[in-house]
């Protein structure tokens, strides 16, 4: 018996002498640079610690997910005092950057209250008189910044089309009356509408008030990049702090997450709960 | 969920939007019977509107041939297959609509096409029912083998399962004229829509990154004109206007008098629950059960009052203004053997004899004795 007791004290000193694990981060840290890199890439998130985000199906409005994909996201941040990088890193299998009939793209999002307010707006989308700033990133804008042709033989590589009226020979090719005549045929480019981004983006700013009322912001200031191989995605999104945030040292963030083949898109998505975040010595 | 009056199901039913009627409710009558599927509704409609970019595969005026042609492919067949049991009283469903058989998760009862059901917008065209011909298959009515023309168009329904699916409500109803437009500038592609659209009337762009659907030619209905492909049809099977609820019912209204007081035209599949507003006089040479699951329980009734117009001066008089005109006929007025069609305001826009006046052309011109042949 004492032996034994003896082996339990020796067990239990080495054991107290051990490096304790480090505990999981609980927040998202945005730590301080003077330069916000714009790539995945970019060597200066190796610093960057890494949070771990769970996704949750949305279920909560229909149309839902009911069946969850993307288990988690790993979120790392920066800030150089304005802006906050972020760099989403997720796992998915197939790339999914063709838009298409019943065919969807991969994208995430990242969002914040649009103020500082003791009563944070709710998680899902913000709430009436509790904005959010949204900055929703898509695989099918990446591709095209990334120099696939914005044309239809780029997404129907086989379609063979006849004529398009807006092309006839006695309208010279990029010529006023051209150009009016195709937007005529296409509506929602004609109004600048809220399904493209501006050109040149592959990430488009967006406000919201509840589910349902997301609105293109007047103007997207945020930038983007993504990058994928085998596994998923690694998707940087550099967001201005929003002003009603500046010179807080602390808010919270959310995370969205779609994954094109499975048919998510709007509300059907990967969520995250609000997160807290660290914004260094405040932006 | 609100609860809402749908008088083609004869009860109340789940929407997602409480009841909230139009001023006035576009709508129009197609006479099945007249389509010889020459398509130039189709044309008229592709040419005018989309012709563009992401369009190539659109028909938002379709004519198929049923039973055996869909566009997309199996648009109905797939639908009625998941929806079970659609089970009439008299002229109450007591069967699901597809706001009530949503599933968990859902707005509406649903199935999204793939990409490749929209390639054959001409499978089983004149395809007709059985193998081949055998003894026995001579004409009858109904035909012992058979097809008939089925254009569509969107039916700017009253519950619209488009508008009702839109988790962003980017697609609205015109207080003005009830037709359902999706918003250009708010859309963002989502395609719940084209999930839900039981007639799979709306499409999705992809170099847009829009759906868009059929407008019912909008502008041409604000200046009194019927759509382009109501004009441009050649059987002249169309005729547009606008239909009351059934306690408002105006006897003088061409759809009116068609669909309230004769009951001569019906619904495309109202079990869906949507109160479509385009309406149709059945083939009358199909045979019942299929007329029944498509156009509701009224088929009876519609096709004896049909098969009678020549011996019935008022309905004959009504269908012989359908592609009279291209203006819409607020009101029509039978004098004697002649018809008359108003505008709203009151104007006379057209007028046509119940019967043409025929010219018997002899073949043989006694005053330069010679006989005549049939060269133009």
């Amino acid at each position: 018996m004492k032996n034994l007791t003896a082996l339990l004290l020796a067990v239990g000193v080495v054991a107290g002498c051990a490096k304790p694990a480090a505990a999981p981060p609980v927040e998202v840290e945005a730590a301080r640079v003077s330069v916000l890199p714009s790539a995945p890439g970019d060597a200066a998130w190796n610093a960057a610690p890494a949070f771990t985000a769970a996704l949750l199906a949305q279920d909560m409005v229909e149309p839902r997910l009911l069946e969850p994909s993307t288990p988690t996201v790993k979120v790392q941040a920066l800030t150089d005092g304005t802006s906050v990088a972020f760099r989403l890193t997720w796992a998915d299998d197939t790339k999914d950057d063709l838009p298409g009939t019943g065919r969807f793209v991969d994208a995430c999002a990242v969002q914040l209250p649009a103020a500082a307010s003791a009563n944070v707006p709710a998680p899902q989308m913000g709430e009436s008189g509790g904005t959010v700033e949204i900055s929703y990133w898509s695989a099918a804008w990446q591709a095209i910044v990334d120099g696939r042709p914005d044309t239809l033989a780029a997404i129907e590589p086989r379609a063979a089309v006849d004529h398009y009226p807006f092309e006839a020979a006695s309208l010279p090719e990029g010529s006023k009356e051209q150009k009016d005549m195709a937007l005529r045929y296409a509506p929602a480019r004609a109004l600048n509408g809220a399904a493209r981004p501006a050109s040149g983006k592959s990430v488009q700013d967006l406000r919201a008030e509840g589910p349902g009322t997301i609105t293109p912001a007047a103007e997207t200031k945020s930038a983007g990049k993504g990058v994928r191989d085998a596994s998923g995605w690694e998707v940087v999104i550099v967001k201005p702090v929003p002003e009603g945030l500046r010179g807080q040292a602390r808010s919270q963030v959310a995370f969205a997450i779609w994954n094109g083949s499975h048919k998510e898109v709007g509300p059907r998505k990967m969520r995250s709960v609000w997160i807290p975040l660290a914004l260094g010595a405040g932006a | 969920m609100a609860r809402v009056r749908n008088w083609q199901i004869d009860r109340e039913m789940s929407y997602w939007y409480p009841e909230n009627r139009p001023k006035r409710q576009f709508a129009a009558v197609f006479d099945t019977n007249k389509c010889i599927a020459c398509q130039t509704c189709t044309l008229a409609c592709k040419t005018t509107w989309t012709s563009g970019k992401g369009q190539e595969y659109m028909l938002w005026n379709n004519v198929e041939t049923k039973p055996y042609g869909f566009y997309p492919l199996g648009w109905d067949v797939k639908l009625l297959g998941k929806l079970g049991g659609q089970k009439w009283q008299g002229k109450r469903y007591e069967g699901h609509t597809i706001f009530e058989a949503a599933e968990a998760g859902e707005r509406v009862h649903g199935w999204r096409p793939d990409e490749l059901d929209y390639a054959y917008p001409n499978i089983g065209e004149d395809d007709c029912t059985g193998a081949k011909l055998e003894r026995g298959d001579f004409l009858t009515l109904p035909h012992n083998r058979w097809f008939f023309y089925l254009a569509r168009i969107c039916n700017h329904c009253t519950y619209p399962a488009c508008l009702a699916s839109c988790p962003r409500g980017s697609i609205y109803k015109r207080p003005e004229d009830g037709i359902v437009l999706i918003d250009q500038s708010r859309c963002r592609g989502y395609q719940e829509c084209v999930k839900a659209c039981p007639y799979k009337k709306t499409f999705f762009n992809p170099m847009t990154g829009t759906s868009e659907k059929c407008i019912a030619c909008f502008p041409k209905i604000e200046m009194g004109e019927s759509n382009q492909c109501f004009v441009n049809c050649i059987g002249k099977i169309r005729h547009a206007g606008f239909v009351s609820k059934p306690e408002n019912v105006r006897e003088d209204n061409p759809i009116d008098y068609l669909v309230h007081v004769r009951k001569v035209a019906l619904p495309l599949y109202p079990q869906f629950g949507l109160e479509p507003n385009i309406y149709y006089v059945p083939p009358i040479h199909v045979p019942r059960p299929f007329l029944h699951q498509m156009f509701g329980p009224g088929v009876d009734h519609a096709l004896e009052v049909y098969r009678g117009a020549a011996e019935d001066p008022e309905l004959a008089a009504l269908l012989s203004l359908f592609g009279s005109t291209q203006y819409i006929v607020h009101r029509f007025k039978r004098e004697n053997d002649t018809v008359l069609g108003f505008d709203e305001k009151g104007d006379e826009v057209v007028r046509v004899p119940l019967r043409e006046p025929i010219h018997i052309r002899q073949a043989w011109d006694s005053a330069r004795s010679i006989a005549r042949v049939n060269v133009s």
